[in-house]
């Protein structure tokens, strides 16, 4: 069996991305094209002829109607429905390992340590000046404890922030598994 | 030809799906669309537009599951029967034959019965 080489597959690769189909879509697409390309070149066509052969049945309009359908048919179920979020139907047929699905589902909470953090230094900055204006550094007085809050609320902001971003990482491996 | 038998193929093909993965333990995508086409000897082709709808649905409704293998650099869907899924392929099957043998009386009426005479 005639194989393709990988600058032949991604020729069909790049001609399945421009029809802006979701990824899981995209490459079973993908293996059912190049089964067929492989196919023709077995029973003899040229590399050529056997892709345009096989890209005649999966014309842009053939592959266009595919994706219609799957956004009116293999839609959520009613319960599914129930529980997805707004960014859940929105990115249903996008790409969601893409960046932007995981942004806009953390938005809150990052908000919430940015808030946090800048609360914060904003303690550490009074604290700072009265504890200057006293020239007395005592962690003792009502001064310095402000001080420690506000520490503690900047490196607790900044260490939920970091162990969010790592979680961002395996969103997708879990929405493709 | 063509467009008589992809009338009659729209309705079954869930049923076609479910009969072939019964008998194998998993398929991938194009090796269902040739299994019918080799069965059929090329009378029936089955396109990529509509077996794909027809297998996702299949495993939205839980009746099949995939795993992906990665087969010459590219990921290959493999797919199988759940339990629920064997289930419902032995139901359609029986359904669908006794679908046939209606069909067989229906165009067989003897012509002494046909029309009341």
């Amino acid at each position: 069996m005639e194989k393709l080489n990988p600058q032949q597959i991604d020729r069909i690769h790049k001609y399945l991305l421009q029809s802006g189909l979701s990824d899981g879509l995209l490459n079973e697409l993908l293996d059912h094209l190049v089964c067929e390309v492989e196919h023709y070149l077995w029973i003899g066509l040229p590399f050529e002829s056997a892709l345009q052969r096989t890209l005649l049945d999966a014309n842009a309009e053939s592959v266009q109607k595919l994706r219609k359908l799957y956004q009116e048919e293999l839609t959520f179920s009613e319960a599914q429905l129930a529980e997805a979020s707004l960014d859940d139907i929105l990115f249903q047929f996008r790409n969601k390992s893409y960046g932007a699905y995981s942004l806009r589902q953390s938005y809150q909470k990052t908000l919430v340590y940015a808030l946090g953090g800048a609360l914060g230094l904003g303690l550490m900055m009074i604290a700072l000046l009265h504890l200057i204006s006293q020239k007395n550094w005592s962690y003792w007085s009502p001064w310095g404890l402000v001080w420690i809050i506000g520490v503690g609320a900047v490196t607790g902001a900044i260490v939920m922030y970091f162990l969010q971003q790592e979680r961002w990482e395996s969103i997708p491996d879990h929405e493709e598994g | 030809m063509e467009q008589v038998s992809s009338e009659f193929l729209r309705g079954t093909l869930k049923t076609i799906v479910l009969k072939l993965l019964s008998e194998q333990n998993k398929m991938y995508g194009y090796q269902i669309t040739q299994a019918v086409k080799e069965r059929t000897r090329g009378e029936l082709t089955l396109t990529f537009g509509a077996l794909y709808p027809v297998l996702h649905k299949l495993e939205q409704e839980g009746l099949l599951i995939n795993e992906s293998v990665e087969v010459d650099g590219r990921l290959r869907k493999y797919y199988s029967l759940t339990d629920s899924g064997t289930q419902m392929a032995i139901q359609k099957i029986s359904e669908f034959e006794r679908f046939v043998d209606y069909m067989q009386q229906l165009f067989q009426t003897p012509p002494n019965l046909a029309y009341g005479n």
